[in-house]
């Protein structure tokens, strides 16, 4: 870290290979699988505020808690801007589960409630959308999503508690049972 | 694994089909493709570019005391007004710093 500070590139090559998968995995949770190149785009501006930036940062907070900090709010800002212009991207065309239910009603009526549900999430707060992609998606732990969103596991884990109550009351209100 | 009450089995399940897709990666060349940007943005100024500026700075202060002075003001108040903005602003993010880090100081 010290190295980086001091204008060291190899130092800081190796921060952003320490680093740069757990940033665009955090860059693509909180942006979406149809979002997926621009999550990229944010991990690479990610890393070059934080080259700007480096010689400022004091270590009062852990190096990493910094980066994915700067990585949350960049990818909120970028997920705003992108909704604005295209308000109608929907998550939902590009759910591949592989349904498998028999019968083409079936496999309609379980079409139906995926699109349900993608709708919910996307009406999520920012925190609680990651916290779901990290975990169901991602195939994070409640440990990796902690670090990620910058809070303690046992937040996290109620982020994802309060996520799936929030949910099932949504798709209930919606028409569909989660049972 | 979060603790889930028996009632959140279905929801729980229900997001673990819908949300099964593949997980992304970044490309294997990002950091390098990374690293060449780093250096590109962080290339100072070459000596051209370097030159053209301190010619514009120096004609600006020539230009400034020249209208100045055809104004009728006398040189030490010329020095004041082209060198007081100068000293601010060599002053201000010195000044922040010291603050901010006395500020830390006694915080802890």
């Amino acid at each position: 870290m010290a190295r980086a500070q001091s204008g060291d590139q190899k130092a800081f090559a190796e921060l952003v290979s320490l680093h740069s998968a757990l940033v665009f995995r955090l860059a693509v949770s909180i942006l979406g699988r149809e979002f997926i190149p621009e999550a990229e785009d944010v991990a690479q501006e990610v890393f070059l505020k934080v080259h700007h930036a480096i010689k400022s940062f004091r270590g009062e907070a852990e190096f990493s808690s910094w980066i994915y900090r700067i990585t949350f709010n960049q990818a909120v800002n970028l997920k705003a801007r992108v909704r604005f212009r295209s308000p109608h991207a929907d998550e939902t065309v590009l759910y591949h589960a592989v349904s498998p239910e028999p019968g083409p009603y079936r496999q309609a009526e379980t079409a139906q409630r995926d699109q349900a549900l993608a709708e919910c999430i996307q009406t999520l707060p920012e925190v609680y959308q990651a916290a779901l992609r990290l975990y169901y998606w991602l195939g994070a732990g409640a440990g990796e999503v902690a670090v990620l969103l910058g809070v303690p596991e046992n937040t996290a884990k109620s982020y994802l508690h309060r996520a799936r109550q929030l949910l099932r009351g949504m798709l209930k209100e919606k028409g569909y049972s989660c049972d | 694994m979060t603790e889930r009450e028996p009632r959140e089995g279905g929801i729980d399940s229900l997001l673990r089909r819908s949300m099964a897709a593949p997980v992304p990666g970044l490309p294997p060349d990002f950091d390098q493709r990374l690293m060449r940007e780093v250096s590109r943005s962080s290339r100072p100024l070459d000596g051209y570019r370097r030159i053209l500026l301190t010619a514009y700075g120096l004609m600006s202060v020539v230009a400034c005391a020249v209208v100045m002075r055809g104004q009728g003001l006398d040189w030490g108040a010329i020095a004041v007004m082209i060198l007081g903005p100068l000293a601010l602003v060599a002053t201000v993010p010195w000044a922040w710093r010291a603050t901010h880090t006395t500020l830390r100081h006694s915080a802890r």
